[in-house]
C-alpha cells in the first residue's frame, strides 16, 4: 500500500498520545458526584416572586420526552416561555420513561443542554428513581390539593395527569373496528396492531401489556396473562414490531395503535378527517395509568425547573393538560372550585369506574413485563435467516 | 472515489525547514482536537474497566456477549447484501453509460442523479421508502391492484431486513456508479480491437481481458459500499425507530444511556466498528491502486 | 459480426439496466410527491406544503441549520485553503499525512465521532500532568455545544472540502501565481485572499454546496448533542404527522438536487460522492 511510509510514524504518535492521556487524562468512567441537594420546601406566597427571578436568571429549562401533542404540552411549553421569558430546550421528544431516567444518569456531570432538568415518567418509575438518588424533592405551592395516593410524601415525585388505555384506529385501513382486546387476535388484524413503545422501556407499552392482562383472566396482581396475550398476538402475526406513533397511524402503516386515550384523541383531531379514525376504549374495562413529574437531582437549572412545576400545577397549567384530553391530578379540586371552562368539561373523556393499579401492583407488573418480554414474546425485528 | 488522493505524487522536493510546518499547524491542531482525541478516547476506553484499570475483558466480551454478536451479525449481513447487490446493479448501470454506448446526455444525467441519490440518505429517504413500499405505499398498491400480489400478506415488511436492504440500495448503487464510471472509461478501446483481431469473441474479451483489469476495482468498490452501509445510522433509525439490532443503533443507545451497563464495552463496540471501517477502506484503496496501474 | 451490430446488441442490455436504474431512482421520489399532495381527502392539493411551511418550528430549526452550515463552510474554508495551498507550495512531504487525516472521517462515521466528542468534551481538557484547563467542558454550555457541532460538521465534510480545493489548486498553477504576486510585492495575506481564493472559486463552491447538503440534513450529531437543528425536527415530524414530512422530504430532495446540479454545472461533470448518513 502506498501510504505505508507514514503508517509507522503516525502509529508512534498515536501511541505516545495515548500513553500521555492514560496517565492523566479524564477518568475513563463518570466521576462520582455529590449527593443530590435537598431543596427547602417552599412555603406558598412570596417565595414565588423570588423563584421567578432566580429562574429567569438561569434563563433556560431543559425538558425531555414531551411530545407537543401529548396532553397539549405544546401549548403549555409555549405559555411558559411567553409568561416568563425562559427558553426551553426540548430533548428527545419521543423518548420513553426509561430513556428519560437514562438521560439523567448519563448526564450527571453535564450542566449543558443535553442534561434534562425535569422528567415526566410513568408512576412506577418515580419511586425507583428516587431510591437511586436521581430526583430532587420539591413541593409545589398547590401541594395540598394533590391526592395523597398520587405523590411521594417527601416531594420527590408527584402525579400529574392520568388517562385510560385505548385503541386508536385508522378506519380507512382497518377492515373492522375492534371492540375489545380479544378482537385484536382476529385474522383481519394481521400485521395491523402496534404498541406505542418498547415494553422494556416505555411506560405506555408496559401499561398496555398490563391492561391486556385484565381482559385475559389476569388481575391487577397478575400481569402474566398480558404477556401471554401479546405472545399469541405476535405468533398470529397481528403484532407489528414497531413503535406505533401517530405518524404511522396517519400514514396507514399501523391500523390499530394501543395508546392512552388522550393520545388517541389528540391524534385523531390532528388528522382532520384524513385518514378517518376513531378511538375505542376496550369493553372489558377502563385501565387507568398515571404519570408523575419530578426534578432531576442533577438539574443544571433547578430554579427554572421548580418554576416549571409551579406553572404546571397552577390552575392554568392543569387546564392546559385538560385541553389535551388528560385528566389533571388536581381535577377534583378544580371541579369543586368551578374553574374548568364548560367546553372542556364536555370534551374530556369520561373515565368513571376506571381501575388504578396500586404502586406495589405496578412495580410487580413492571418487573414481570420488562424482565420477561424478551423471553415470552420476543417480538424483535430479526435478520432474515 | 478518486485514487489520486490515495496514491499522491512521489515528490522529490528537498526537506523543508521546520518553519514551513507552521503553515499547517492550525489544521493539525483542529485534527488533533476533534478527530484524533475522540478516536483515542474511544480506543483507550475500550481497554479500561469501570475502576480505570487496564483490561482486555471488554474486547473479549465483544465476541461473547449475545446482544453484541447478534448486532454485528445483522450489520454484516445487511452490509454484505447491499454491497453485493448495490455493486452489481451499480456496475451494470455504469457499464450501460460507458462501454454500453448510451448517449452522452444520458450519462451526465445519470452521474448527476447518482450524486444526488448517494447524498439522499437518512430521514427523508426513510420517509420516501415508506411512501413507496410501506403498507399503503405506492408500489405496494400497484402490486396489489394491478398484479394481485399482496407482498405484506406474504410476510414482507419494509421494517425488516429486506426492507432495510432495499432502502440502503438507494444510496449504495449510485456510489458504485460514481466510482466505476471512471474505471470503465479507462478500458482502452485498443484492447478490445486487439483481442478481436486476435480471434477472440466478445465473451472471451470480457472474461480474459476486461474483467481481470476491472476486478480489483469492482471488488474494492464493493468493499467501500460495505463500509458505507456498516456505518449508516440515521436511515435505519428513521425507518425502524431504533428497533433493528445493528451495531450503529446499539452504539446510539449506549451513548444515550448505558444500555450495556459497561461503558468500556461501549467503547470497544465503537472500536470494533472503526476497525471494520478501516480495514474496508484499506482494502478499497489497495485494490483501487492495483486497477489504476492498468487504467492510467 | 461487424462492430455496428455488436454495438446495437450491447445497447439493448444497456437500455435495460439504465431504465431499471432510472426507475429505482425516480419511483420513491414520485411516491413521496404523490403522497405529499394527498393531505386533503380526495383532492390533489399543496395543503401539506402549506402546513409544513406554516410551522414556526420549521423555520426556527431550518434557519438554525443554515446558520450552522454557513459557519461550517466559513471555518472549513479558512482551515482547508491555506493548508492545501501550503502543502502544494512549500510542504509536499506533509501531503501524505494530511490526506490520511482527510480520509479518517470515512473510517470514523458520524455516530462514532459524536460518541467520542461527547465523552471527551463533557470533561475539561487539561494539560497533561497539571490541572490547568485549556478547554472547559464544552457540552456544559450552549456556545460550547455549538462549537462542538460545527467542529463535527467540519470533520464530516473534510474529505470533500479538501479534495475539492486540492483538485482546484491542481488545475490552477498556484506556484506561478504566487511567484507573480510576490514579484509585484504582495504579502501572504494578499496572496491568499486576492490571488488564490478567487482562482479556486469553483472548487470552493463545490465544496461549500456539498457541505451545505450534508449539514442541513444531518441528524446524528444534532440529536445526540441536543442541538435544535432541522434533521431532528424532520424526524420528529414524521413521528406525529404523515403528509407534512413527505412534503418536507420532497423539498429536501429538490434542495439537494439543486445543490448537486450547480456543482455539476460549475465543475463540468465531475460530480462528487458522499456516503450514507
Amino acid at each position: 500500500m502506498r501510504t505505508n511510509k507514514f503508517v509507522l510514524p503516525i502509529f508512534v504518535v498515536f501511541v505516545i498520545f495515548a500513553t500521555a492521556l492514560t496517565a492523566c487524562g479524564p477518568a475513563a468512567t463518570a466521576v462520582p458526584t455529590e449527593a443530590p441537594t435537598a431543596a427547602p420546601t417552599e412555603a406558598p406566597v412570596d417565595p414565588m416572586a423570588e423563584l421567578v427571578v432566580a429562574a429567569q436568571a438561569e434563563g433556560n429549562l431543559t425538558t425531555i420526552a414531551l411530545p407537543h401533542d401529548w396532553c397539549n404540552y405544546g401549548e403549555a411549553i409555549q405559555a411558559y416561555k411567553d409568561k416568563y421569558g425562559i427558553a426551553v430546550n426540548e430533548l428527545l421528544p419521543d423518548g420513553s420513561s426509561g430513556e428519560e431516567i437514562e438521560a439523567i444518569k448519563a448526564n450527571k456531570d453535564n450542566t449543558g443542554p443535553q442534561a434534562p432538568d425535569v422528567v415526566d415518567v410513568g408512576l412506577s418509575f418515580g419511586p425507583t428513581s428516587a431510591a437511586e438518588g436521581l430526583l430532587m424533592p420539591y413541593k409545589v405551592s398547590t401541594w395540598d390539593t394533590i391526592p395523597d395516593s398520587a405523590k411521594d410524601k417527601d416531594g420527590y415525585w408527584y402525579g400529574d395527569y392520568f388517562g385510560v388505555m385505548a385503541f386508536q384506529v385508522n378506519t380507512d385501513v382497518a377492515t373492522s373496528v375492534p371492540a375489545d382486546w380479544a378482537d385484536l387476535l382476529k385474522p383481519e388484524f394481521n400485521g395491523q396492531v402496534a404498541l406505542s413503545g418498547d415494553p422494556r422501556l416505555s411506560n405506555q407499552a408496559i401499561q398496555a401489556v398490563f391492561a391486556s392482562a385484565l381482559a385475559n383472566g389476569g388481575s391487577l396482581d397478575n400481569a402474566q396473562p398480558g404477556l401471554d396475550f401479546f405472545k399469541a398476538m405476535n405468533a398470529a402475526g397481528n403484532l407489528v414490531p414497531l413503535i406505533g406513533n401517530n405518524g404511522l397511524v396517519a400514514k396507514g402503516e399501523i391500523a390499530v395503535r394501543i395508546t392512552w386515550d388522550y393520545n388517541g384523541l389528540a391524534g385523531n383531531d390532528g388528522f382532520a378527517g384524513n385518514p378517518k379514525s376513531t378511538l375505542v376504549i376496550p369493553a372489558t374495562g377502563r385501565f387507568a395509568g398515571m404519570y408523575v413529574q419530578a426534578i432531576s437531582a442533577y438539574a443544571p437549572h433547578p430554579n427554572a425547573a421548580k418554576l416549571w412545576m409551579e406553572f404546571l400545577y397552577s390552575d392554568e397549567g392543569q387546564i392546559y393538560w385538560m385541553k389535551g384530553y388528560c385528566h389533571p391530578i388536581r381535577e377534583a379540586d378544580l371541579r369543586t372550585r368551578g374553574v374548568i371552562p364548560a367546553d372542556l368539561l364536555a370534551k374530556i373523556p369520561d373515565i368513571t369506574g376506571a381501575v388504578f393499579p396500586s404502586l406495589d401492583q405496578l412495580n410487580a407488573a413492571k418487573a414481570l413485563i420488562t424482565g420477561d418480554w424478551d423471553k415470552v414474546v420476543g417480538a424483535n425485528i430479526q435478520a432474515a435467516p | 472515489m478518486d485514487n489520486k488522493i490515495l496514491t499522491g505524487h512521489l515528490a522529490k522536493a528537498p526537506r523543508s525547514s521546520w518553519k514551513a510546518w507552521l503553515g499547517v499547524v492550525p489544521f493539525f491542531i483542529f485534527a488533533i482536537l476533534f478527530l484524533l482525541l475522540p478516536s483515542v478516547r474511544l480506543f483507550i476506553g475500550s481497554f479500561t474497566d469501570n475502576s480505570g484499570k487496564f483490561t482486555l475483558e471488554n474486547i473479549i466480551q465483544l465476541f461473547t456477549q449475545k446482544t453484541i454478536l447478534d448486532a454485528y451479525k445483522v450489520s454484516i449481513q445487511i452490509s454484505a447484501v447491499t454491497a453485493l447487490a448495490g455493486g452489481i446493479f451499480g456496475f451494470m448501470l455504469a457499464y450501460s453509460v460507458t462501454v454500453g454506448g448510451l448517449p452522452k446526455p444520458l450519462r451526465s444525467a445519470l452521474i448527476t442523479f447518482s450524486g444526488v441519490a448517494s447524498n439522499f440518505a437518512g430521514v427523508p429517504l426513510a420517509f420516501a421508502f415508506v411512501a413507496t413500499l410501506g403498507r399503503t405505499g405506492f408500489i405496494t398498491a400497484i402490486l396489489k391492484n394491478v398484479f394481485h400480489l399482496n407482498i405484506y400478506q406474504s410476510g414482507f415488511t419494509l421494517y425488516g431486513f429486506i426492507g432495510l436492504c432495499l432502502t440502503y440500495m438507494y444510496f449504495q448503487f449510485p456510489l458504485m456508479v460514481l466510482v466505476m464510471a471512471p474505471a470503465l472509461d479507462g478500458l482502452k478501446k485498443e484492447w478490445k480491437e486487439a483481442a478481436l483481431n486476435l480471434g477472440a469473441n466478445n465473451l472471451q474479451y470480457w472474461l480474459k481481458v476486461a474483467m481481470p483489469v476491472l476486478l480489483p476495482s469492482i471488488l474494492g468498490s464493493m468493499i467501500l459500499l460495505f463500509g458505507n452501509s456498516f456505518g449508516a445510522y440515521a436511515t435505519a433509525y428513521a425507518l425502524t425507530g431504533g428497533q433493528l439490532p445493528i451495531v450503529t443503533i446499539l452504539i446510539g443507545a449506549q451513548i444515550r444511556g448505558d444500555v450495556l451497563h459497561n461503558p468500556g464495552l461501549g467503547y470497544s463496540l465503537a472500536m470494533g466498528m472503526v476497525i471494520i471501517m478501516a480495514v474496508s477502506l484499506g482494502f478499497y484503496s489497495w485494490l483501487q491502486g492495483w486497477t489504476e496501474r492498468w487504467l492510467k | 459480426m461487424n462492430l455496428i451490430s455488436k454495438a446495437r446488441k450491447i445497447s439493448i442490455w444497456s437500455w435495460f439496466w439504465f431504465i431499471l436504474g432510472v426507475l429505482y431512482y425516480v419511483l420513491p421520489l414520485y411516491a413521496t410527491l404523490v403522497f405529499s399532495l394527498q393531505m386533503e381527502r380526495g383532492v390533489v392539493s399543496f395543503k401539506a406544503y402549506e402546513s409544513a411551511f406554516a410551522d414556526p418550528e420549521f423555520w426556527r430549526t431550518f434557519s438554525y441549520s443554515i446558520f450552522l452550515a454557513v459557519m461550517t463552510i466559513i471555518v472549513s474554508i479558512t482551515l482547508v485553503v491555506p493548508t492545501a495551498y501550503w502543502i502544494r507550495l512549500k510542504l509536499p512531504e506533509a501531503r501524505r499525512i494530511v490526506e490520511f487525516i482527510t480520509l479518517m472521517p470515512f473510517v470514523v462515521p458520524a455516530i462514532i465521532l459524536v460518541f467520542g466528542l461527547i465523552r471527551i468534551y463533557s470533561f475539561p481538557v487539561v494539560i497533561p500532568f497539571t490541572s490547568i484547563q485549556i478547554i472547559p467542558p464544552l457540552t456544559n454550555f450552549k456556545v460550547g455545544t455549538n462549537i462542538l457541532i460545527i467542529a463535527g460538521y467540519i470533520v464530516l465534510g473534510l474529505p470533500y472540502m479538501y479534495r475539492s480545493v486540492d483538485t482546484g489548486m491542481r488545475t490552477v498553477d498556484v506556484r506561478t501565481l504566487t511567484e507573480a504576486a510576490q514579484a509585484m510585492g504582495a504579502n501572504w495575506g494578499t496572496i491568499i485572499t486576492k490571488v488564490i481564493l478567487p482562482n479556486v472559486r469553483t472548487a470552493l463552491l463545490s465544496g461549500a454546496l456539498l457541505t451545505f447538503a450534508i449539514v442541513v440534513g444531518e441528524v446524528i450529531l444534532a440529536s445526540f448533542l441536543g442541538v435544535p437543528a432541522f434533521g431532528p425536527y424532520l424526524f420528529l415530524l414524521g413521528q406525529h404527522r404523515a403528509y407534512e414530512p413527505a412534503a418536507l422530504s420532497f423539498t429536501t430532495f429538490l434542495l439537494t438536487w439543486a445543490a448537486m446540479g450547480i456543482i455539476q454545472l460549475v465543475t463540468g461533470g465531475q460530480g462528487q460522492t458522499t456516503g450514507a448518513h
